[in-house]
């Protein structure tokens, strides 16, 4: 019994969205895939066909896998870390705490509100190495100096502590969502046979968290391999590309060098990896958890 | 243990600490994240001289509010403001303008291809705009946009995420209220409007939030496609700060990033309750 | 949207600039004059006080020349404005003027955007000469001129005059070779048993390619010759002056292996080095933080002194009309008087362009008062042009990647050096073989 009108009002309102979506989501894919098989630099200002040979460089310059290993090294540790960090805090806090709750809450979530280019001026700040205060209290500790940002081995670490600083307290309100909803007679019906705490938080907390884990290493997997603000404020990609990650590498490429060809050879391979390293967690979690969208 | 009591107090009180112990490792965390706040306000208010002893002074010594004139001496962080809250109120209202129609199609109506193009918008959850900054440089560059507060707002009027959170919040909404709006001849955009948004107002109120929160914040996409101070935002405004020949000034750097913070900050400590039921809401809904 | 706008806000000032000069223009333009427009792109990130002193000149030049309009478009640091012109020109709409980082000068001319300036300069006898010799390396090429030298600095070596009174040197007698660099540095580093609380040297992170340079000059080396268009990042002088920094930061351990050109400054303020390695730029900030005295000498000399120039120049655009171009020479030829020069190297800092503006009363006031500033130009002497190739961002990020694993003592100097320079040929192949 629909009217023309039923059947084509669904797609009349998503025009806008569709519109947008494919313009600036969906095509870009796709024109960095052609772009990516071209010669297209200040030397040559109309994009000349060379089928892989941008691919061919770019898994041919150490530098590209070197950033690719900073890279999946800056994922691989900020995230357990500001999960960890953000699943104890939010067990801490679902504790009976009174009205100081409340500002313990506050003081942990209220870096997710300043802008990451803030927080990359905070931090140099606090990690400068002869007046920051980051040394001053190590030292009181008798910690040896660090010369964080200056120094190679520990630039990229520097990074992840600001970025951990920046992030933990989103997560752990994510978390704290999560806990407020699981059901309290489990608790009691476990209390009743004994059960300790850590032995709860094991066999009951945890695997009713999963789907709220799913979506913060979802959300964590993204926001990371994202990184750019904080490179590029902080370190610039030094000393030595020891902090250079690929959205940093393909903004150098891009628009630094003016390179567009390799700037979308290396958006392709970004996409793909991304895409890659979700999916495959998708399926991971998802044998042990009911995931529901 | 098996051993081990009830709860997490309770087993601290068996300790004979009980609650305090909790506390305190709630206020030594509070404490390490609260500081690098505290310590740039600190550092604004000084004079040059005084950031340079040897031992960290919490209060300043001489404290002054020069800082913050010459900030504004220095840059047009007043005009970055502006700007800053154009792009952003401009991405909100569109996107709460693309974003109910979509989420009301795949919430409400049937029709073929629904379920291919719903995966559409949720891939693009995934696929932010840092991972496709080459292309869509290319395409506002086509158009003509470079360097306008348009350019910033443009890819993001269509949002994944907005569009996924509405269409959760319109499927709790029961049949029979459409069939009764359809009976007072209330259909289609007008139930939409009159009925289903209201309706879904926290899930409004906490998506608006989260936007204008993340959108304040933005860094690389403005970077790349503005050039002039004229519509800069307030984070690119500090970055370009930052990036003098000279050398950092650290009290006028700390002024600038307290003055590029405050007012989100003060929102959130004003609507605290709004803030975090929002981005728990929101979070909770993927 | 924002175009229209700014559109109309011309329309608008010209308007008022038509009401005001009523009269002139109507004369003029029976002879057939017209206002001619200019964009000139200028580097600096912020309006801060380096553009309101533009901003005076220009508006300045603007009153003087009824006919001229020039429009400064403040386009960021020096890396920002060079994409700012890349885009532009790609887009088919090029600004008029830009004030570009000198090393980019063989990048403009690949891209084919500038246009060669020797008609105009032969309509002014001994302009040209005036200016130092070493900051016109940047802007010849094939017998021609291409830009025209503006603001302009060096590297210049900073001592803690305190520090040094400390540990028993004479205050007023700064290193004058690496050796005594080598061995005061090792006198002035304090350390409290393993930890460093105050290096000897710090060779600033960020540019050091640019400080590198100065130390290969120094060695009597060179990086890149651009006319012989060769690169030799593996001379012996790059490997000797690279050793010598090892030496200092892995050997001796007096400076530290890394830093970041923005923090160094504040370092030196804190005490956190005796001596700096900084550009001429950073002289006004350490006057108004330090509180101690401090001075600032010529790079110490290894087999000679020497310096790598840094800053930025003129440039005036292709594809644009005929009469745009004449404006812009009119500009440029204006603002680089000897009197123009003086004012604006005592406004910004930035040493000035030609020997004669020194010999201006207001320049002679400054140098007498504060005559730190006569050392970057009097270092001059033993300058030379900075490297520069095409696509130099990249070159760039070349050998800073090199410099930095050697300075960590990750590779040796002349491992580091190699590799680089495999790097460089690769990279510049096309431009290497039409030599």
């Amino acid at each position: 019994m629909r009217t023309v009108n039923q059947r084509i009002s669904p797609y009349l309102y998503l025009i806008p969205s569709l519109i947008l979506l494919v313009a600036f989501t969906y095509y870009p894919i796709l024109s960095s895939v052609y772009i990516s098989l071209h010669e297209w630099n200040l030397f040559t200002p109309e994009p000349k066909f060379v089928g892989f040979e941008n691919y061919t460089i770019l898994f041919g310059d150490p530098l590209f896998w070197r950033v690719a290993r900073n890279t999946l090294v800056y994922v691989a540790v900020t995230i357990p870390i500001t999960m960890a960090m953000a699943l104890i805090m939010a067990i801490l806090l679902n504790e009976r705490l009174g009205w100081l709750r409340n500002a313990y809450r506050v003081a942990a979530f209220y870096p997710t509100m300043i802008p990451m280019a803030a927080a990359a001026m905070l931090w140099v700040w606090l990690l400068n190495p002869g007046i920051g205060l980051i040394n001053h209290y190590l030292a009181s500790f008798g910690v040896p100096r660090i010369e964080w940002l200056y120094n190679m081995d520990w630039a990229l670490p520097a990074i992840m502590m600001t970025a951990i600083w920046k992030n933990f307290g989103y997560f752990m309100l994510i978390y704290l969502a999560g806990l407020q909803n699981l059901p309290g007679e489990l608790y009691e019906a476990a209390s009743l046979e004994g059960a300790g705490f850590l032995h709860k938080v094991r066999l009951i907390t945890l695997p009713l968290l999963a789907p709220t884990t799913v979506f913060v290493v979802v959300v964590g997997i993204i926001t990371s391999f994202n990184v750019f603000d904080l490179v590029h404020l902080m370190t610039q990609g030094g000393p030595g590309n020891r902090t250079n990650v690929l959205v940093y590498y393909i903004y150098q490429h891009a628009f630094r060098f003016a390179d567009y060809g390799m700037g979308s050879a290396l958006t392709v391979v970004f996409v793909v990896m991304i895409l890659a390293v979700i999916l495959v967690l998708m399926r991971l979690l998802e044998r042990r958890t009911h995931y529901e969208v | 243990m098996r051993s081990r009591p009830a709860t997490f107090s309770a087993a601290l009180h068996r300790l004979g600490l009980n609650r305090l112990l909790l506390h305190m490792i709630l206020l030594i965390v509070s404490t390490i994240t609260a500081a690098p706040y505290f310590w740039a306000l600190s550092t604004s208010l000084k004079l040059r001289r005084d950031v340079f002893t040897p031992v960290p002074q919490w209060i300043p010594p001489n404290p002054t509010l020069q800082n913050y004139v010459d900030l504004f001496y220095m840059a047009p962080f007043g005009l970055f403001l502006v700007n800053t809250i154009l792009v952003v109120s401009g991405i909100l209202v569109i996107q709460l303008i693309t974003a109910p129609l979509a989420a009301y199609v795949f919430a409400r109506l049937r029709f073929a291809g629904s379920g291919f193009l719903f995966g559409l918008f949720l891939v693009q959850m995934m696929m932010p705009i840092h991972a496709v900054v080459v292309p869509n440089y290319l395409t506002i560059n086509a158009m003509g946009l470079l360097d306008t507060r348009l350019a910033m707002m443009l890819p993001f009027w269509a949002s994944g995420y907005a569009v996924f959170l509405l269409r959760q919040a319109f499927r709790q909404v029961p049949r029979d209220f459409e069939d009764a709006a359809l009976i007072d001849g209330c259909s289609g955009l007008r139930f939409l409007w009159h009925v289903l948004l209201p309706l879904a107002k926290p899930t409004v109120i906490a998506f608006s939030l989260i936007s204008v929160v993340t959108h304040w914040n933005d860094f690389l996409w403005p970077l790349i496609v503005t050039d002039s101070p004229a519509v800069r935002t307030l984070t690119i405004g500090l970055a370009m700060f930052v990036q003098q020949e000279s050398g950092a000034d650290w009290p006028v750097l700390m002024a600038g990033t307290i003055f590029v913070t405050l007012p989100l900050l003060l929102l959130f400590l004003v609507y605290q309750r709004k803030f975090i039921e929002s981005f728990m809401y929101a979070g909770l809904k993927g | 949207m924002l175009k229209d706008r700014r559109l109309r806000y011309l329309g608008r000032s010209l308007l008022v600039v038509v009401a005001a000069v009523g009269l002139l223009v109507s004369q003029a333009s029976a002879q057939g004059e017209r206002l001619v427009r200019l964009t000139f792109y200028y580097p600096v990130g912020v309006a801060g006080p380096l553009a309101r002193v533009v901003d005076g000149m220009v508006q300045e030049f603007n009153a003087e020349h009824p006919f001229i309009e020039v429009v400064p478009v403040y386009s960021g640091d020096y890396d920002p404005t060079m994409m700012k012109v890349q885009t532009a020109v790609r887009g088919g709409n090029p600004p008029d003027i830009a004030v570009v980082e000198i090393s980019e000068f063989p990048t403009l001319l690949a891209m084919g955007a500038i246009i060669p300036l020797d008609d105009y300069i032969a309509q002014h006898p001994g302009y040209i000469d005036a200016f130092f010799p070493a900051f016109l390396d940047n802007s010849q090429f094939e017998g021609q001129v291409w830009g025209i030298p503006f603001q302009r600095s060096t590297p210049v070596l900073y001592w803690n005059k305190a520090a040094f009174a400390e540990v028993g040197l004479d205050p007023e007698s700064p290193p004058t070779t690496w050796t005594e660099l080598a061995d005061y540095a090792q006198r002035l580093t304090t350390r409290t048993g393993t930890d460093v609380t105050r290096w000897g040297v710090t060779i600033s992170g960020g540019w050091n390619d640019w400080l590198f340079e100065g130390f290969v000059r120094q060695s009597g080396g060179q990086l890149i010759d651009f006319h012989g268009q060769e690169v030799k990042f593996n001379s012996p002088e790059a490997v000797e002056a690279l050793e010598f920094w090892v030496e200092l930061m892995q050997g001796l351990k007096v400076g530290p292996p890394h830093s970041t050109w923005a923090s160094t400054p504040p370092d030196f303020v804190a005490g956190r080095t005796a001596m700096l390695y900084h550009s001429t730029g950073i002289m006004t900030f350490l006057k108004s933080s330090a509180d101690f005295p401090f001075g600032a000498a010529f790079m110490p000399a290894n087999v000679t002194y020497g310096a790598a120039v840094g800053g930025g120049n003129f440039f005036i655009f292709k594809d644009i009309p005929q009469e745009n171009q004449d404006a812009a020479w009119t500009f440029i030829h204006w603002i680089t008087s000897p009197e123009k020069a003086s004012y604006w190297s005592a406004a910004s800092g930035y040493v000035a362009v030609r020997a004669d503006a020194y010999e201006l009363a207001e320049m002679q006031e400054l140098v007498t008062e504060h005559p730190e500033y006569l050392v970057a130009r009097d270092q001059l002497a033993f300058g030379h042009g900075k490297m520069m190739a095409p696509v130099y961002q990249r070159v760039r990020e070349i050998l800073k990647s090199a410099l930095d694993d050697a300075q960590a003592g990750l590779v040796s100097p002349r491992v580091a050096l190699d590799r680089a320079q495999e790097e460089m040929e690769r990279t510049l192949r096309s431009w290497i073989q039409t030599r």
